[in-house]
């Protein structure tokens, strides 16, 4: 991990978890009293952390990461245990999307580094995976597996489009 | 050890995972309201046939354990039969009659102890000291004589049957004419009344009774009939032979005869 990726991974942490406490935490819609759409753009640092990182390092961070925003969001345990999850199923995300001659060790995650379409299929797989880690977590019980469903079904695009948005404008090489 | 560290390195991702994943299941159980209460619910719902499950196969550790405690528990049961119990209730007869003065009291016992049939026969009655047993006191049982107490601990006493070969006993006829009853060891039916004598009339089926003269029993108690006299000769003594009233080796209960007057007939007794 370069010096540059490293304070760019720090920069990320705190302003996605800023980002997402203070502004994405706030949007939610839905109807008939229920919310079905949320917007999640933290798994963006699990997602940009450098190829080289140590599996059990990104799980960690993910974990810490996960664990903060609870703190501000009075959920605890949540989304810490979501983006766990989500940071444990990178490397398989990575396998199932490898290019024929591999990955460029060296490289982060990124438009530049992935290519535009391997990055967005990259962050919607993760998402995938997040999303539903998260609102089965929430509902803590497969009884509201179209609930589970829905929600994530909902989410899904609306984060993707926010994180696409965050990556083209910041558009990081590291 | 190599491997085993080599695959713990290899599955770190798998183990960092884990670890985190159960503290943040942990975290959410303890922290969340509406989780906290599916995951009561769900335990509720599913942990007693589980615990139900897990407490069936794992029931053979307990037997030991389970074991001590029914044998415990079947010694307590034991010790309340009513075969175990001594009998703290107390039954003596005795009435007030201003003609009457009470001289003798009797307390019913229950025989807990005999010995084997034998030449001395003895038996145990679960009164004693306690409740004014002495040695000496004699006991009667149903329609007949039982023996003569010989020895007293605080709640039982042991009896010396009338068949043992060194009880003796002062017993007469209705004529005032007595004799030492005595058995001689033979016929448990039969003891034999001695020192009569011979010049007493005396006729099969005469009823020989005690005398109270040893202040063992009441005077005029029926002990049994008489069978055959023998006399003997040089001695101006005859023998009869008594069959017994009732039969002591089937004894189950007695009464145990108190003289009240016993203090008093001994200083007679001790005087020369």
């Amino acid at each position: 991990m370069t010096s540059t990726a490293l304070v760019n991974s720090a920069l990320r942490f705190v302003g996605l978890l800023l980002l997402q406490v203070f502004i994405f935490n706030q949007v939610a819609w839905g109807w008939g009293g229920r919310d079905y759409l949320f917007v999640f753009v933290y798994p963006l640092f699990v997602a940009m952390l450098p190829l080289r990182t140590p599996r059990p390092l990104v799980i960690l961070l993910g974990f810490l990461l996960g664990l903060s925003i609870d703190f501000f969001s009075e959920t605890l345990g949540l989304h810490a245990g979501a983006l766990t999850f989500t940071a444990y199923c990178r490397p398989l995300v990575l396998r199932i999307l490898e290019p024929r001659d591999g990955y460029n060790i060296k490289t982060t995650p990124s438009v530049a580094g992935l290519g535009t379409g391997r990055m967005f299929r990259y962050l919607g797989l993760l998402l995938l995976a997040h999303l539903s880690a998260f609102f089965l977590l929430q509902a803590f019980s497969l009884v509201f597996a179209a609930d589970i469903l829905l929600k994530t079904v909902f989410s899904l695009p609306a984060s993707l489009v926010v994180m696409a948005v965050l990556v083209l404008i910041f558009n990081p090489k590291a | 050890m190599g491997r085993l560290l080599r695959i713990l390195i290899n599955s770190s991702g798998l183990f960092t995972f884990a670890v985190l994943q159960l503290l943040c299941l942990y975290l959410i159980v303890n922290h969340n309201d509406s989780q906290r209460r599916i995951w009561a619910e769900t335990k509720s719902v599913y942990g007693s046939s589980a615990s139900e499950f897990i407490a069936d196969k794992l029931a053979f550790l307990d037997v030991a354990r389970e074991n001590e405690i029914l044998r415990r528990e079947n010694a307590a049961l034991l010790a309340r039969i009513p075969g175990s119990g001594y009998n703290t209730s107390v039954d003596t007869a005795s009435f007030q009659d201003s003609m009457l003065q009470q001289r003798f009291t009797y307390l019913a016992s229950r025989v807990v102890n005999k010995s084997p049939y034998g030449p001395y026969n003895t038996l145990v009655i679960d009164r004693g000291a306690n409740l004014g047993v002495e040695r000496g006191q004699g006991v009667v049982a149903d329609g007949g004589l039982l023996g003569i107490v010989s020895e007293v601990t605080p709640r039982h006493a042991r009896v010396l049957s009338i068949l043992h070969l060194d009880t003796r006993i002062s017993a007469g006829l209705d004529n005032q004419a007595f004799g030492t009853l005595r058995w001689d060891g033979r016929d448990p039916r039969r003891v034999t009344l001695t020192d009569v004598p011979d010049y007493v009339p005396v006729a099969p089926n005469d009823t020989i009774f005690t005398t109270g003269y040893s202040n063992v029993f009441p005077t005029g108690l029926p002990i049994g009939t008489v069978e055959s006299s023998e006399p003997l000769p040089g001695t101006g003594s005859q023998d009869l032979t008594v069959v017994l009233l009732n039969d002591p080796l089937m004894a189950g209960n007695g009464y145990i005869v108190r003289d009240l007057f016993k203090d008093e007939l001994d200083q007679l007794n001790t005087v020369k």
